[in-house]
């Protein structure tokens, strides 16, 4: 049995914005939302890249502490994408807690910021005479802590997959949950993943001098995929998710069909965990579209990994031309927000189809001069307006783990 | 610390931390406060530093009989003349 898998709602919180209209307000005007990194107090002063894809902005959450007990920062950022794609959804109390409804949601490490306090518990030996390390910090910690929070909030008692491969992360839960609800394991599920305010991720990438630095003083100005003046990543935080339901009953409760994912394909390098691999990004590549029936030339927009690492880009640039040429649109959307981590494969392919229905194609930002390596492709060097009827979101991961999601414009299927 | 000014401690306690909306004495903290097992360890934890004791596995497991905000304040003052014996 293979069943059609629809969005039927949707929900982000990026560094250029929470509300959709502010979204596609950044994406057109060229708003970047990488800032200065924040000071944590602890290793802010010791990482050369001062820059972070920062949310900035006030989110009234609402939630009883009934729920927040067990809830880390991360697992606010997706509670409050789920409330709002369950809100959005229109289902019914009956169908959340039916067992029929699943949850593919992850991070890249639970909550650090629990974790740090629970470390330095132990290192300082706070409060020894006390049980300084509360009943809850597992919960709030654990790295399914996003997932069953959800699940926790909204009494959703489906099926659980909780991924945790670094940047892969939410695409990762979206296309496990496209492959559960295709082949009829569940009628639905919340897919999606998150990533709170972080110093020790950024302390990692600078240390492998992975990390941006020559823009402290100009945040807006990197990361800067494709060009010849990029100098790496940008760590950012961010949250989101999307709701899959099965095609048929989707149509028939009408649902407003926002996409269609047609495609998914996840596979490893089988090697080194940390060097991007021609290969196994190529391979990837192919076995979306073979997952999806179609062929290259169908595809009309890609939103490329594109980190802005000196490698990556070029690797990456290089399976695209294999596989497609210059036939589709290809943009960077980390230029806009750095790279939100696990979360990075559910926010593009959120923006992609907020563009899709807008009929535009954001540029790739500070792509001013092409590294000729990359400049094989067709980028997107300008606001474009367009119609794109299936796109390509594609993430790579630490571990040599790479995916790709195809996503069908939902417009049609509304009819 | 007397019995009264304790059990506004208490009051204060579950009020400001544990979100109960106008609490009763007498009241099921379970059925009508949400009070559950984890709030459980919590309220110990806070009762330790009202103490300035840390309590025993086997106080701890004590407190696990707590139903209502009298049954709190009982546990702490058995707590505190145990200890002062």
């Amino acid at each position: 049995m293979k069943r059609r898998v629809v969005i039927t709602a949707s929900s982000a919180i990026t560094p250029i914005g929470y509300d959709k209209n502010e979204i596609i307000h950044s994406l057109r005007q060229g708003k970047s939302g990488v800032a200065p990194l924040r000071d944590d107090g602890l290793l802010t002063k010791h990482i050369h890249s001062h820059v972070f894809g920062t949310v900035d902005y006030p989110i009234d959450y609402g939630f009883k502490r009934h729920f927040t007990k067990t809830m880390g920062p991360v697992a606010f950022y997706a509670c409050q994408v789920a409330k709002d794609v369950l809100e959005s959804s229109g289902l019914e109390e009956d169908f959340i807690t039916s067992g029929r409804l699943g949850v593919a949601f992850g991070s890249t490490h639970g909550s650090p910021t629990v974790q740090r306090d629970i470390y330095k518990t132990f290192f300082n030996d706070l409060d020894s005479k006390f049980s300084s390390i509360g009943a809850v910090d597992y919960l709030r910690s654990m790295v399914h802590t996003t997932a069953v929070n959800i699940t926790r909030m909204f009494g959703i008692t489906g099926r659980i997959i909780a991924s945790s491969t670094a940047c892969t992360t939410s695409s990762q839960s979206i296309g496990f949950g496209y492959e559960m609800i295709k082949y009829g394991m569940q009628d639905a599920m919340i897919c999606g993943g998150a990533d709170e305010y972080d110093t020790t991720t950024v302390a990692v990438f600078d240390n492998l001098l992975a990390c941006s630095v020559n823009f402290n003083e100009t945040p807006e100005c990197t990361p800067r995929p494709f060009d010849t003046k990029r100098d790496g990543l940008v760590v950012g935080e961010g949250g989101g998710a999307v709701l899959l339901e099965e095609y048929e009953s989707a149509k028939k409760r009408g649902a407003n069909i926002l996409g269609e994912i047609i495609g998914f394909s996840c596979n490893n390098n089988g090697g080194d965990l940390i060097l991007p691999n021609l290969d196994g990004i190529t391979a990837t590549l192919k076995l979306a579209l073979k997952d999806a029936e179609i062929q290259p030339g169908d595809v009309d927009f890609i939103s490329a990994h594109a980190t802005a690492t000196k490698m990556g880009d070029v690797i990456e640039a290089q399976a695209i031309d294999a596989v497609y040429g210059d036939g589709p649109l290809v943009t960077g959307l980390k230029s806009y927000m750095g790279h939100t981590m696990g979360t990075c494969g559910v926010i593009e392919l959120i923006l992609t189809m907020y563009m899709m229905e807008q009929n535009f194609i954001a540029p790739t930002l500070n792509l001013e001069n092409v590294d000729e390596r990359c400049s094989m492709l067709r980028h997107t060097r300008e606001l474009t307006g367009t119609t794109t009827r299936i796109a390509a979101i594609q993430n790579f991961a630490f571990g040599g783990v790479n995916t790709c999601l195809l996503l069908k414009n939902g417009r049609d299927l509304n009819a | 610390m007397t019995r009264d000014e304790l059990q506004d401690k208490i009051i204060t306690i579950l009020t400001e931390d544990f979100e109960f909306e106008q609490p009763g004495l007498d009241d099921n903290l379970r059925d009508d406060h949400n009070f559950d097992s984890i709030d459980a360890i919590e309220l110990l934890g806070k009762i330790e530093l009202i103490l300035g004791v840390s309590l025993s596995r086997e106080e701890k497991e004590k407190a696990m009989t707590i139903r209502t905000i009298n049954d709190i304040v009982d546990y702490i003052e058995t707590i505190e003349n145990s200890r002062n014996k």
